[in-house]
């Protein structure tokens, strides 16, 4: 019996399946790198829905330039960026360039793979196209020592400053520790003494002060730090520094089996961690071709909305008291908790769940799943009328975000802005919409967008999102809880019934090997994504056919929100830096990994 | 336990026979232990995953300041108590160390989960393996994250601790600079004296007028 619902379609219809040489030929981007740039290219491949093209390291620019520019492709946004090494898997050359590009117009995507020398790994920057390429090439160095000839700051951004070596490449072991010392100027060569805070004479005979702030600094949340050069009260100059709380997420991966990279996801965005769960685990089904359970799909789909609704409490809130206006705070707390109590009661866990499984979720819900959420989903819109009364029509809260921090259309694009933050800028692109999954598709909801790109629409759009998440509750409740189970029966990766495990010799073997070994996916490399509550997550997979993934990049939504800082903050107040840095939402745990 | 007065110490108003060198001696540290427990500063150190729970330990379902450590300052030299919630890695070790030093004793750590505890399962070339590294720890509360219940547990603990005088911070400072330690214990003595001497003549007062 099928276990798949047809109104609730399996993420299977999502990627699709791979494309043969002749069915290449016809895709766009194919024909159009095939007729503008024929020698440039080294191969097409097209694995489970995600079209591949490996071109010559020195045709990058070029390459990249038509991507950008060509009527039919226009692929306007660099998603992400990462650095692959492929010495255990016996390739030449060692190194890999791996680029994800998107079309916020087409809707379309492709994934440049550029090879690159062993001993001198080096290619052109795409800075000059693309923002985004800034710091994601900065990480690329970090980790694998690339160099990005033109970059315009290529040094270490995740890893300390004492730190010796690329702690990403295959024979770098993933214990290895270096202390750091002391704590340096986020300005690049910046002398000694002028570090900490420091008064400096400008060019017109003004003084500037250095302030420093963060990492540990109430309004930036964890552990994040800005070097501001201040003239009189505005910001003439910073310096963002980030990965004090680089957790070496992806070499720990490398380390784990596929189940145990679920822990490890909660820990990325830890407010809405479930979302990550589902993000994994979808990239792991992809790449296997599971075909989800409509029981589950129901169950994931619900709590992500949750797991949104959550995160943006917790965004405004925090937001809210960085502005002084505390008691927001607490009136978003109390919802919170409604829904970790709900959470608690399906997982037992409240806030880092590992609750996703590749095929399903851990375990079924509760009974009275149905009356508890729609308890907690009635019990929120209370609060987020005291909010709106409290803080949307406040005049100074409106005089302190109204036309600060803006960050146009083009921008954000550019800076590979997805998510809250990209469609208050008035990017229209949620991945729930354009590529759904889940059964978004049988969704009635909308997506906000507006137009200012200022801390007040960042503002509005968490607060309409969160009515419009209960909306998508609302209606999966009403359709009742799905027949069947709620996880893939399919013993590649679902462990067996507890019960068979005592009684039956084949179970018992395959729950052995299962939770000793894991499962091994084939060999192949993918890309999946989800719509977070910070914007695209998403996960670029390369498998070796071993238990254990090959590779694993995270695209975290907050590290692309989070690079274009600098650029906003120059000419700003200083008072407006919190408001602003509140507004984006910035999670280290996603931001540094 | 938590909040009632140390024991051995005369009910107000009835000292029968004070004996007032011993009774300052001994008596003067559990008075201001007590003290110290009951009136916790916190100064929350949070970096990752913890600190969303450490907040719902402060926001209203839980609510700290049942237990006297309500009043969060985000700054090192307003507080007396840090706690480590969440990950410290290697490039945030000098931060952390700069902003222990700047906190005044005595003083009391925290860790709160096991990436403070022990690394946790970051097992990992970039992450502190405990942040006993570089910082003394009196408290160390498992979980990952820790539950509400849990970091609560921990500071009751450490209020215990508090009490009895046995933290690190108290026992260095018992071991630590005499001259300075005297300073403080001589103003301290001279401050009860007073209070003794004016308590006493109120008796003498009242018993004059008693016979």
């Amino acid at each position: 019996m099928s276990t798949v619902d047809a109104t609730l379609p399996g993420s299977s219809i999502f990627w699709g399946p791979g494309k043969d040489a002749n069915e290449l030929e016809a895709v766009p981007t194919v024909r159009a790198l095939k007729s503008e740039h024929p020698h440039a290219i080294l191969g097409i491949t097209d694995f489970r829905g995600d079209l591949s093209v490996t071109i010559r390291p020195d045709d990058l620019l070029l390459v990249a330039q038509t991507l950008k520019i060509h009527p039919e492709l226009q692929y306007d946004m660099l998603v992400d960026l990462c650095g692959m090494d492929d010495l255990l898997l016996g390739r030449t050359p060692r190194f890999r360039c791996i680029y994800h590009f998107y079309s916020t117009t087409q809707k379309h995507r492709v994934r440049l793979e550029v090879p690159l020398d062993d001993a001198k790994p080096s290619v052109d920057s795409l800075t000059p196209l693309w923002k985004s390429a800034n710091w994601a090439e900065r990480e690329a160095y970090d980790m694998f020592g690339f160099d990005f000839v033109n970059h315009p700051d290529l040094r270490r951004i995740l890893t300390h400053e004492e730190f010796v070596g690329f702690p990403l490449r295959k024979d770098y072991p993933a214990d290895r520790r270096h202390m750091l010392s002391r704590t340096y100027s986020a300005f690049p060569g910046l002398p000694a003494e002028h570090e900490g805070r420091q008064v400096v004479l400008g060019q017109d005979g003004l003084e500037r002060v250095y302030v420093n702030i963060g990492p540990s600094h109430p309004a930036t949340h964890g552990t994040l730090r800005v070097q501001a050069l201040l003239d009189g009260e505005r910001i003439a100059d910073s310096r963002t520094e980030i990965g004090y709380l680089h957790r070496c997420f992806e070499k720990m991966c490398e380390t784990h089996t596929y189940t145990q990279v679920f822990p490890f996801t909660d820990r990325l965005n830890y407010i809405s961690a479930f979302n990550n769960n589902v993000a994994w685990a979808m990239t792991v089904e992809k790449l296997m071709q599971v075909e989800v359970p409509s029981r589950a799909i129901w169950i994931r789909t619900i709590l992500m909305e949750f797991n949104r609704i959550m995160d943006h409490l917790v965004c405004i809130g925090t937001n809210l008291v960085d502005m002084g206006a505390l008691t927001n705070f607490w009136y978003f707390f109390s919802p919170r908790e409604k829904i970790y109590e709900l959470i608690e009661a399906c997982c037992g866990a409240r806030l880092t769940v590992s609750y996703g499984r590749v095929g399903g979720v851990a375990q079924d819900v509760p009974e009275n799943f149905i009356e508890h959420a729609r308890a907690t989903a009635n019990a929120i819109p209370e609060f987020i009328e005291y909010v709106h009364q409290l803080a949307t029509k406040n005049v100074i809260f409106q005089q302190r975000t109204r036309g600060v921090g803006v960050v146009t259309r083009e921008n954000a694009i550019s800076w590979g802005w997805t998510g809250p933050v990209g469609r208050a800028s008035g990017l229209n692109y949620d991945v729930r919409r354009a590529h759904p999954y889940g059964g978004y598709e049988t969704l009635d909801f909308d997506v906000p967008v507006r137009t200012e790109g200022d801390t007040f629409s960042r503002y509005m759009v968490r607060m309409e999102e969160m009515r419009q998440s209960l909306r998508i509750i609302h209606q999966m409740l009403d359709r009742g809880i799905p027949e069947g189970p709620h996880i893939v029966d399919d013993y590649r990766v679902a462990l067996p019934e507890k019960n068979s495990v005592y009684t039956n010799i084949e179970a018992l073997m395959n729950h052995f090997k299962l939770i000793m070994h894991g499962f091994s996916p084939p060999v192949g490399e993918v890309y999946s994504y989800i719509e977070s509550a910070n914007g695209e997550q998403g996960f670029y997979l390369v498998s070796d056919g071993t238990g254990k993934p090959y590779r694993l990049h995270n695209r975290a939504p907050s590290f692309y929100t989070f690079a274009a800082n600098d650029e906003m903050l120059r000419g700003q107040m200083v008072a407006d830096f919190v408001a602003i840095l509140g507004t984006l939402n910035i999670i280290a745990g996603e931001l540094d990994r | 336990m938590s909040s009632t007065m140390p024991t051995g110490v005369p009910a107000p108003g009835l000292p029968s026979e004070p004996k007032r060198e011993g009774w300052l001696t001994t008596q003067l540290e559990s008075y201001v232990n007590w003290g110290r427990k009951n009136a916790l500063w916190p100064m929350p150190f949070g970096t990752a995953c913890c600190a969303i729970e450490f907040m719902s330990v402060v926001s209203s379902h839980y609510d700290l300041s049942r237990f006297g450590a309500e009043v969060v300052r985000f700054s090192p030299r307003q507080s007396d108590l840090m706690i480590v919630a969440g990950t410290v890695v290697d490039k945030m070790g000098p931060v952390l160390k700069q902003i222990w030093d700047q906190m005044p004793d005595p003083k009391w750590c925290i860790a709160m989960g096991v990436c403070a505890s022990s690394g946790g399962f970051y097992r990992a070339y970039h992450v502190m393996q405990g942040i006993d590294e570089i910082v003394p720890v009196d408290i160390y509360v498992p979980g990952c994250p820790p539950t509400p219940e849990g970091l609560i547990h921990g500071i009751m603990k450490l209020q215990e601790m508090i009490a009895r005088g046995e933290t690190r911070s108290q026992i260095a400072m018992k071991a630590g600079d005499p001259a300075e330690l005297a300073t403080a214990e001589d103003a301290a003595r001279r401050a009860i004296a007073a209070l003794e001497d004016g308590k006493l003549k109120a008796l003498a007062d009242a018993g004059r007028k008693a016979s």
